[in-house]
């Protein structure tokens, strides 16, 4: 049987004795002077990446970018189109990028040590947030976060451990997580079939080789794809074997398109609980109840929902074939529960999950919408 | 695209400066020049008068007058008046002495005119459209200038020609005929031109058939002298040829008028002032012009461009100054729901100018250094009015076409990629709307824009002669944005589609070629960006709507429609818009009452499907989204859209309801907190106006009434009420496992007048009662206002259940059986997939918690 066959092909690595972890270098295409990559570990001692785009001012509102799970920093940095870093220093901000601890440019999604949404929530963006907060005094502070950035920034936000943000700009998904019926089943099975045999869904084949326990997953998700590219259909046509879709091809430059690898990494299979539980109760809930480190986090975070201190633009493209019309949805439901937060909700057309950041006209169709919110409070 | 109409022309009274000074454009000793050079010392009156003074004396089409139609027919028709100048100038028929009538009773109506203008006045050489009047503005005209002036003038001919000049002369040859024009005629010169006024409509084919045309031809002098000279031996050739058109032409506005006609042919000729041109280089385009930005079609190719392409475009903005069009270009796009932040300003640059106006109305400067920088001509601007002649529309949309072509073809040589329009092949019985196939014969299209657009294309494909790169795409009718809904309120697709939702009727028609704007513009910009693309013509018509199509796409929305004669249904639609008027759709009943604008219409519907072979292989090189019928989900948006603004209207509650069932439920409540033991029922119909509102808003009307002694002795009556399916997809209300299934708000009145609210909630748990779970309902009431007095549990008895809720349903009586039972499959299985999806849910969170119980093994992949 396939899967079960041992990957003979991979040398193995030396135990980490004196180094620690480090981070994939960031590419970009600005001056490498004006990128300052911070040393930052999150409150629980994990090595995570914060950098800072130096904009020569000392006076201007700081934005926060979070980045989704398997993505990293590099999704705002895209050097081959004009892209969200860009767009905030051409409009007088000063951008932040977190590589929270499910970032492609730190090891963990593969070898580190297992984690769920309630570490990130707990640890990382508030560790984060302070230190910005630390350097910047009292400018404002705005954050943007996609995807799982956002949703672990929801459970942070009604959490109170980020108190007094100018404005979040959150993407793809926030309170009320939704997902297809056939995206959650394949998740739940896939998942509970694979995970004593794997932990991460690669999603580069050059990685894992023609013929490896992987394989069939590349192989199942090249079924009816309408790109060649084992990479680009493991994410655009199946989003890890989940069988949703990351982006609209054609959004995609070319240059994009053959980076994807480099752009989303693994996913790891020891996730999927945490995940499902959430999806399943269509609200952002704690894993660890018995836990009492986590007792800050609320138990649903919807629950908690009056704590949010700050207005929120839920953003989401209309295509989107992962969290579907979850921002919809999260605006309608705060809207009735919750009706004195200032809450907006904008729908890209035509737009799908990730390619509202690392689409070509992405400047266009999506960044005015953010800087129109955020000039509107800085 | 209809752009150039809208506003306020900021140069509505220069405009016959304008046309003077682009009639100079051509320079040097023309033909057109000497002519006009014979015109004026022969005939010394003001160049615009002369040219409307000939304009007079043409007799109308509408009018008895038929025998003009064939005059126009072959190339003779503009001979006469090239061949010998000196028989030209006679047939002026007495400027001098007609004139100062025509000059004071044009100055009148333009006094009239400009109070239905925004700008106030009207140049007596200008039109009223061009000026910025309005269709309405157009009939408060008439109704002036007959209450004022005595003019009774037909609205139609307004539309055809709005220049007061024209409207005085028609006017003066119509009614005043003799007196206007005969009598200071007669002193002058005893042309044919005078005896030949209306009451001749006998001699149809007398020998001096010809000769009117001469007088006839409306043409500017510049224009007019632009006719290429034709070799003098086919002078003969009309008589015989005229002779059985004249038999087969007895309808009015079956064909173009000959004066149209025959400015038709001078306008062509422009095309051959074009100077020679090379190939343009085969790049993707960097600096692109774009015009009619602020349109329907073109504010999406602007973005189109911006998206898929790295080139800085230009838009031609008609505004006073930069600043003005940058305003009027943001305002456009959010109107469409376009996106207009900073990102896209840094690509855009505004340049104000006007289509209609020689060299764009830019400066000669402005001009010559887009001459030599641009590398893409894109024009989109275009007057989209069905209602108006030619005359009236054919500066933007032929002349500004021609200026374009002059802009590519001066300095670097450029593609141009002109928007032209199905509306080119719009001859009622024409066969076949292929991309190669034959245009429509124009002296057979009648109504103005199609005209127009003929010509446009025609005088382009002129223009390929002299080497410029032209690539026609023709758009059908364009749909609204599948995505956003945008649409175009003024475009006749957006008013039958309003209209066949309203009346629930639709008129018999063949095809009807649309695509949405969002592929239209899509592929209208991969030619743009494709050097292999240019120079061809392209039918951007996606995939037609056959009769059938639309039929059972409105079904599977809830709205049945009927299938009616094209004329009865004009009749029906028309009978009800008089009944009920909606403002939103004023310009569709002025459509369907224009004899030339019907014209349009029918040749729309009656036309066969165009197709559009290399389009789609276009299409498919390029990788993008092939043509898909514009169908009712691609519809959906724009529906909405349109029923928002008022120009469609969706079912309402207050209608014949499409589906509803009785329920029964019984039960008790007690005050909350003590043991719910006073019986209480509800008696309830639940009904649904539309599939619409069960998919949209998952929600179903409810009517009925409760008893319970608790409340009142009496039953009380629901005012209004509400059941929403899977509210917020089942989200419990509080953190835990119940997940709603159904909501219930009732609003109560009691005998007494005394108001009472009731919620109720049908909840989904993870225990094995499923079936009393979907009965169920958990309620509490209360007073208006008040919190909950009463609390209890009503459940549906099983043994009403199946009776009520699915044996019980009614359909409306006017749908077909088959409909009937079509409807009510839709609900049991949208209603029952609904159940089953809530029903799971908790069963689902209970199977993971136990999964989640696991021993978790991570098998050792630290290595990677």
């Amino acid at each position: 049987m396939i899967l079960r066959s041992t990957d003979s092909r991979t040398r193995p690595t030396l135990r980490k004795v004196r180094s620690t972890t480090t981070l994939r270098p960031l590419h970009h295409r600005l001056d490498p002077a004006r990128v300052e990559e911070i040393p930052f570990r999150a409150d629980d001692g994990v090595r995570l990446g914060l950098t800072r785009v130096d904009s020569g001012d000392t006076d201007r509102p700081a934005v926060l970018l979070l980045h989704g799970h398997t993505a990293s920093a590099d999704m705002f940095l895209l050097p081959e189109t004009r892209n969200l870093v860009d767009v905030l220093l051409d409009d007088g901000y000063e951008p932040w990028l977190l590589d929270w601890r499910g970032s492609c440019r730190l090891p963990y999604n593969e070898t580190g040590q297992k984690y769920t949404y309630d570490d990130v929530a707990l640890y990382d963006i508030p560790a984060a947030v302070s230190h910005i907060r630390r350097r910047i005094g009292d400018r404002p502070l705005f954050v943007v976060a996609h995807c799982v950035g956002s949703l672990t920034l929801s459970l942070s936000m009604t959490a109170g451990l980020v108190p007094g943000l100018a404005g979040v700009v959150s993407q793809g998904v926030f309170l009320t997580p939704k997902l297809a019926g056939r995206t959650s089943l394949r998740m739940s099975l896939a998942g509970e079939l694979l995970r004593s045999r794997i932990d991460h869904i690669p999603v580069d084949i050059r990685k894992a080789g023609l013929w490896s326990k992987y394989t069939p997953l590349f192989a199942l998700a090249s079924r009816g794809a309408s790109c060649p590219d084992p990479t680009c259909q493991i994410l655009h046509n199946s989003a890890w074997g989940t069988g949703a879709s990351l982006f609209v091809h054609e959004h995609l430059s070319e240059a994009t398109h053959h980076r994807l690898a480099e752009l989303l990494g693994p996913a790891p299979l020891w996730i999927l609980p945490h995940l499902r539980r959430i999806e399943l109760a269509r609200t952002v809930v704690r894993w660890h109840d018995g836990d009492h480190r986590y007792r800050a986090l609320p138990r649903n975070a919807l629950d908690a929902a009056a704590r949010i201190d700050t207005p929120v633009l839920l953003l989401a493209g209309s295509e989107n074939g992962l969290w579907l019309d979850s921002q919809r949805l999260c605006h309608d439901v705060l809207a009735r529960r919750q009706p004195q937060l200032d809450v907006a909700y904008t729908e890209i057309p035509g737009y799908g999950h990730l390619d509202t950041f690392l689409g070509r006209g992405a400047a266009l169709d999506v960044f005015g919408h953010i800087l129109e919110f955020l000039g509107e409070r800085r | 695209m209809r752009e150039v109409n809208e506003d306020v022309s900021v140069y509505a009274g220069q405009r016959a400066t304008a046309e003077a000074i682009e009639r100079g454009g051509g320079g040097g000793l023309s033909v057109d020049a000497l002519l006009a050079k014979v015109r004026t010392a022969a005939a010394p009156t003001p160049a615009g008068t002369d040219v409307a003074a000939a304009a007079a004396a043409v007799p109308d089409v509408e009018g008895p007058v038929p025998d003009v139609v064939p005059d126009v027919e072959g190339p003779a028709a503009a001979v006469p008046d090239v061949e010998g100048p000196a028989a030209v100038v006679p047939d002026v028929e007495s400027p001098a002495a007609v004139v100062p009538d025509v000059e004071a009773l044009a100055a009148a109506i333009a006094a009239v005119a400009g109070r239905h203008l925004p700008e106030g006045h009207l140049s007596p050489d200008a039109d009223f459209f061009d000026a910025g009047g309005t269709s309405v503005g157009a009939v408060e005209l008439v109704a002036a200038l007959e209450d004022e002036l005595g003019m009774e003038i037909a609205l139609d001919d307004v539309f055809a020609d709005a220049r007061p000049t024209s409207l005085a002369h028609r006017w003066l040859s119509t009614s005043h005929t003799t007196a206007a024009l005969s009598a200071p005629a007669a002193p002058e010169a005893p042309t044919p031109g005078t005896t030949w006024a209306p009451d001749t409509a006998g001699t149809a084919t007398s020998g001096g058939t010809s000769a009117p045309v001469t007088v006839g031809s409306p043409l500017p002098p510049s224009a007019a002298g632009t006719r290429p000279a034709p070799a003098p031996g086919i002078l003969p050739v009309p008589a015989p040829r005229t002779a059985p058109a004249v038999a087969v032409t007895p309808t009015p506005y079956s064909t173009a008028r000959p004066e149209d006609l025959d400015q038709i042919l001078a306008d062509l000729a422009l095309a051959d002032r074009l100077p020679w041109t090379g190939d343009p280089e085969p790049l993707p385009p960097r600096r692109i012009l774009l015009t009619g930005a602020t349109g329907f079609l073109g504010s999406h190719m602007l973005l189109d461009l911006l998206r898929h392409s790295d080139a800085h475009v230009y838009c031609l903005v008609r505004a006073a100054d930069e600043e003005a069009a940058l305003g009027r270009l943001g305002e456009a796009l959010k109107k469409y729901e376009l996106p207009w932040s900073s990102e896209v300003r840094r690509r855009v640059t505004v340049l104000p100018g006007d289509i209609r106006r020689p060299h764009l109305g830019l400066s000669d400067e402005l001009w010559t250094t887009l001459t030599h920088e641009l590398d893409s001509v894109v024009g989109v601007a275009a007057a989209v009015d069905f209602l108006r002649g030619y005359q009236s529309l054919r500066q933007s949309n032929v002349i500004g076409t021609l200026t374009l072509a002059e802009l590519a073809a001066t300095g670097r040589p450029k593609p141009l990629h002109h928007i032209s329009s199905i509306a080119v092949f719009n001859e009622v019985g024409i066969t076949a709307m292929g991309e190669d196939d034959p245009l429509a014969h124009v002296d057979r299209l009648v109504a103005g824009y199609d005209q127009t657009k003929w010509a446009a294309e025609v005088a382009l494909r002129r223009a390929r002669d002299h080497g410029l790169i032209v690539t026609a795409l023709r758009p059908g009718g364009i749909g609204g944005h599948t995505r956003t809904g945008a649409y175009n309120p003024q475009d006749l697709s957006s008013g039958l589609l309003s209209a066949f939702g309203r009346f629930r009727t639709v008129p018999a028609f063949n095809h009807l070629n649309a695509a949405p704007v969002d592929w239209v513009s899509r592929v209208a910009v991969g030619v743009v960006c494709e050097p292999d693309a240019w120079g061809y013509d392209y039918n951007l018509t996606g995939v037609p709507n056959t009769l059938d199509d639309v039929v059972r796409d409105m079904a599977l929305g809830g709205m049945h429609v009927r299938v009616q004669d094209w004329d009865e249904w004009r009749t029906h639609a028309l009978a009800r818009l008089e009944a009920e008027p909606v403002p939103e759709l004023a310009f569709l009943n002025r459509v369907l009452q224009s004899p030339t604008a019907l014209k349009l219409c029918e040749a729309t519907l009656k036309g066969p499907a165009a197709t559009a072979e290399r389009t789609a292989a276009l299409v498919e090189a390029l990788g993008l989204r092939p043509a898909a019928r514009y169908d009712a989900q691609a519809q959906l948006r724009t529906f909405e859209r349109l029923a928002q603004d008022g120009l469609a209207r969706l079912p309402h509650k207050d209608d014949q309801p499409y589906l509803w069932f009785s329920e029964t439920t019984e039960g008790g409540v007690g005050p909350v907190g003590a043991p719910a033991d006073t019986p209480c029922s509800m008696a309830l119909t639940l009904s649904l106006a539309s599939m619409y509102q069960l998919v949209k808003e998952r929600r179903v009307d409810v009517t009925g009434e409760l008893t319970c002694a608790a409340v009142h002795p009496e039953p009380l009556v629901v005012e209004h009420g509400d059941v929403w399916i899977r509210p917020e997809e089942g989200i419990p209300q509080r953190h835990g496992m119940r997940h709603r299934l159904l909501s219930y708000r009732l609003a109560l009145r009691d005998a007494e007048g005394g108001r009472w609210w009731l919620e109720g909630h049908k909840y989904a748990r993870a225990r094995r009662d499923v079936w009393r779970q979907t009965r169920a309902l958990t309620v509490e009431i209360g007073r208006e206002g008040a919190p909950a007095a009463l609390a209890g549990e009503l459940v549906v008895p099983a043994d009403t259940y199946l009776r009520d809720q699915v044996d019980g349903i009614k359909v409306d009586p006017r749908l077909t059986s088959q409909e009937k039972r079509a409807a009510k499959l839709t609900w049991l299985a949208w209603f029952g997939l609904e159940m089953g999806r809530g029903l799971l849910g908790p069963f689902a969170r209970a199977a993971a918690d136990l999964l989640d119980l696991r021993r978790t093994t991570t098998p050792s992949e630290h290595h990677r």
